[in-house]
């Protein structure tokens, strides 16, 4: 037995158990900033993140799946209830898309209880509810170079040339819109005007640096990190400070005392 | 009494759950509107000049290149969208000699604000008409709370008795 008692909560034990539990938001502030400091020289601003979880983790990853009908040269794209006209957005809906067809004068597009009439150039021209007038539509399909629905009764109806006035008719020599998939060139372009400019590298070092990344208290962490730096600046002088006038003691000891 | 605050926060919660939504279809509005029996809609193309008008009115450009209408002898029926907050509220008006004869809000679906679909406040534009600024002649008071929402409708209402006189001049000329 010594007889010394263990110091239990000394600067030392709290210096090391801190910087153990720090080390790894320390690194990332180490790193993103290092990293942040050199943008312009990394290109952080002009390189965009293609990984489908961190894309996710933004919200920018579409959820569901792109339908798609080809209107003569062109397509229309329903993806997570947005509206693409190729790969220009043209409006929202919150309905099953259910088709679209190049009529003489618009193009149409089907949705449950609404249509909406674009210009072969793909500009908005209007929304037509239609919940009281039909059932719910169920398919679009061209006939005369006219827009033919049918709905859930089910019955069939033809548009006027300016798509104001429905009649009933039968259904023969309907061609019904049919759905396509788009090839990979066209569904990158998609993807990317669904996205908007897309998300930069660094928008998400910014976002690691301060913790925004992990969300509301995600800067909480972060701060409580580069508390832990300053303590740990702190304890490590102090430590160091401690050993010194130790050692200095022990030599003034050595030196007088033998 | 734990019964009671439960029923009470269930009651508030299925009320505000409850207060946005498709209060009525916009064509059947426009059924009811001419006692089932509409004239056949017409569409008016705004040309620029009332393109700038409406982006006075708005604030911004109107979303589609057509209106729909409907008109039988001095009335014509309207029904436009304007975004209070994030999402558009889709109102009825109908417009009579140039006045306002009836408001209603027929789709709401903002979270907040949806107390404008209520009586006490459509029935203030009643008999309301446009002075020579495009203004109301009638002052229209505010709901607390649905700031955003009684602006847009008030707006709208501008746009649907501007499009009236406008249509109405097209016709007298």
């Amino acid at each position: 037995m010594t007889g010394r008692k263990p110091k239990k909560f000394t600067a030392f034990l709290w210096h090391r158990r801190i910087g153990l539990v720090a080390i790894v938001l320390v690194i990332i502030l180490a790193i993103t900033g290092i990293m942040l400091n050199h943008t312009e020289a990394l290109k952080l601003d002009e390189n965009y993140v293609e990984s489908s979880l961190l894309l996710g983790w933004y919200g920018l990853e579409p959820e569901g799946e792109a339908i798609s009908y080809d209107v003569g040269e062109h397509v229309i794209t329903v993806l997570d209830h947005q509206v693409f006209f190729d790969a220009y957005p043209v409006a929202k809906t919150g309905q099953s898309f259910r088709g679209a067809v190049k009529a003489e004068q618009l193009i149409v597009l089907a949705f449950d209880t609404e249509l909406v009439l674009l210009t072969h150039d793909g500009e908005l021209v209007e929304r037509m509810p239609t919940g009281h007038s039909f059932s719910e539509i169920q398919r679009i399909g061209i006939k005369y170079k006219r827009p033919v629905i049918e709905t859930s009764d089910p019955l069939y109806y033809m548009a006027d040339e300016h798509i104001l006035d429905w009649d009933v008719i039968i259904n023969e020599d309907i061609a019904w819109s049919q759905k396509t998939t788009l090839n990979d060139t066209k569904m990158t372009v998609l993807l990317e005007s669904f996205r908007g400019r897309g998300l930069t590298l660094e928008r998400v070092l910014l976002d690691l640096h301060s913790g925004r990344i992990f969300g509301g208290y995600g800067t909480y962490v972060m701060d409580t990190a580069a508390v832990a730096l300053l303590w740990l600046s702190s304890s490590g002088l102090w430590v160091w400070w401690n050993r010194r006038m130790k050692q200095r003691k022990k030599r003034h000891y050595r030196k007088h005392h033998r | 009494m734990k019964n009671f605050v439960f029923i009470l926060l269930l009651t508030l919660f299925s009320s505000m759950t409850l207060a946005g939504g498709v209060y009525q279809e916009p064509d059947a509005f426009i059924a009811e509107i001419f006692a089932d029996k509409p004239p056949k809609a017409e569409v008016i193309w705004p040309d620029k000049e009332l393109k700038a008008q409406i982006k006075d009115i708005l604030g911004h450009d109107y979303k589609g290149l057509r209106i729909r209408y409907w008109q039988q002898d001095t009335r014509t029926a309207w029904v436009l969208d304007e975004i209070g907050k994030d999402k558009p509220i889709t109102t009825g008006f109908v417009i009579n000699n140039g006045r306002i004869e009836r408001v209603r809000v027929l789709v709401f679906r903002e979270s907040r604000g949806w107390e404008v679909r209520h009586a006490f406040f459509t029935d203030q534009f009643d008999n309301a008409s446009l002075n020579k600024d495009t203004q109301l002649d009638h002052h229209i008071d505010n709901i607390s709370g649905a700031t955003l929402s009684v602006r847009a409708v008030t707006k709208l209402a501008r746009v649907a008795l501007l499009l009236d006189k406008i249509v109405n001049a097209q016709q007298e000329s």
